[in-house]
């Protein structure tokens, strides 16, 4: 979706806030769905939202702020996760993530410049027994190797280096 | 009204009231960073922490922000055991480790008997405590300029975008409210500039000063439906105006 001009078109976002009662309690939901549509939170949507549920912007950027579940940078359409839990960090996490850096070119929390890429470190995935885990888009993938990072970011599906 | 014992103290206070209230009323002095009388409890800072119990609890104890909890009749308080203060000593000792240099905490980490932090001293210089007085006032006036922006150590008050706050009128209420002075502004006769905003003053008609912006005069004016001209007086010059009147009045015939 990121072919969306998202700072002109804001017509997904009336389409939203129509399916929600105009109201404060409804703020949550339709930054869940406008993140979904943008993959962020554009400023527009942000001012349109705070118009029109009634909701002071004040209050609508400090929830957009809050949730990690919202961003209001652009960003990549692909969201790489190295996982920093315990059992990934001392398996090697740290160096997945500065290959990852050389090669993308960011550093976790960084879009790339193609909006192609998103790097975020999170903390535990519940995989500990692949250790370390890696996640590109949705799939996964264990015992993750530096050498092989390149071939991950094409990769769809779960795969387990063991 | 219910009566509660707090350090020995025997106290009656309103129905409604919390804790804090009442050992204020007791002479009891509890710190608290993020309570202000007209503003509703909000329970952040917890420096107000101290042990509650009930005769019938048999000896059991509970700790509770005193700002946040109600009165009850039979409610015994206790506010310098060593549990409590040894609560308070770490909520300083972390406050002193974010605002290593402001004079507000220094100097109750200093009563508390702490002069360094245990911790890392924050990097990124500040004063702001985080106890959200500018934010929650600036909602109770109906404003909402200004809120609570990120989380964890990146939070911090803030205008939507971190950009001149459309929503505020200049009224100073989160700069007079914070008690470490970390919001600045300036304001001259002409000018007001807080957040990032300019702010044309309103000076009064009869003797000049600049009390207040053109942005207050209309939000109130619009808000309250109070006739435009209502500000064009300071509110010196309107007592002194009211004054007079009672004055003449007192004199006649
Ligand atoms: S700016 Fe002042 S009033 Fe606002 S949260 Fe920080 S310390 Fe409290
Ligand atoms: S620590 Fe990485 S999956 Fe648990
Ligand atoms: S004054 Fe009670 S928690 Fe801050």
């Amino acid at each position: 979706m990121a072919e969306l001009s998202p700072c002109t078109d804001m017509a997904p976002v009336d389409d939203i806030l129509g399916t929600y009662p105009r109201e404060e309690a409804s703020l949550i939901q339709v930054l869940q769905d406008v993140q979904r549509v943008y993959n962020y939170l554009p400023c527009e949507a942000l001012t349109r939202v705070s118009e029109v549920l009634g909701v002071p912007l004040a209050k609508v950027f400090s929830v957009s702020t809050f949730y990690k579940a919202f961003s209001i940078e652009p960003q990549g359409r692909v969201t790489v996760k190295v996982c920093m839990g315990t059992a990934c960090h001392i398996r090697g996490a740290p160096q997945l993530v500065d290959e990852l850096t050389r090669t993308l070119g960011i550093a976790p929390g960084e879009t790339s410049e193609d909006l192609e890429f998103t790097l975020k470190t999170v903390n535990c995935v519940g995989a500990c027994a692949m250790a370390p885990v890696m996640i590109v888009g949705d799939a996964y993938h264990g015992n993750a190797m530096p050498a092989k990072v390149s071939s991950y970011l094409g990769k769809k599906g779960v795969t387990d280096e063991n | 009204m219910p009566r509660l014992t707090i350090d020995g103290k025997v106290v009656d206070v309103r129905e409604g009231a919390y804790v804090l209230e009442a050992a204020r009323k007791a002479g009891v002095e509890i710190p608290a960073l993020c309570n202000h009388e007209a503003l509703e409890p909000w329970g952040g800072c917890r420096l107000c922490m101290v042990d509650v119990t009930f005769e019938h609890w048999d000896g059991w104890y509970k700790a509770v922000a005193a700002c946040l909890y109600p009165v009850a009749e039979g409610l015994i308080v206790e506010t310098r055991t060593e549990r409590v203060t040894n609560a308070r000593k770490v909520v300083l000792d972390l406050l002193l480790a974010r605002c290593p240099d402001t004079p507000l905490i220094q100097r109750l980490a200093e009563e508390h008997g702490i002069t360094q932090t245990s911790f890392a001293r924050n990097p990124e210089q500040t004063d702001c405590i985080l106890c959200g007085l500018c934010t929650r006032v600036c909602d109770h006036l109906g404003i909402s300029a200004i809120s609570m922006v990120d989380r964890g150590i990146g939070r911090e008050v803030a205008p939507p975008f971190k950009e001149p706050p459309p929503d505020c009128i200049g009224c100073l209420a989160c700069a007079e409210i914070c008690p470490t002075d970390h919001i600045d502004y300036t304001s001259t006769h002409s000018r007001r500039e807080i957040w990032g905003k300019s702010f044309e003053m309103l000076r009064c008609k009869t003797c000049g000063k600049a009390h207040i912006t053109v942005a207050q005069a209309d939000f109130f004016a619009d808000r309250n439906g109070v006739p435009r001209s209502y500000f064009e007086t300071c509110d010196d010059c309107k007592r002194k105006a009211h004054a007079d009147i009672f004055e003449r009045l007192g004199t006649g015939p």
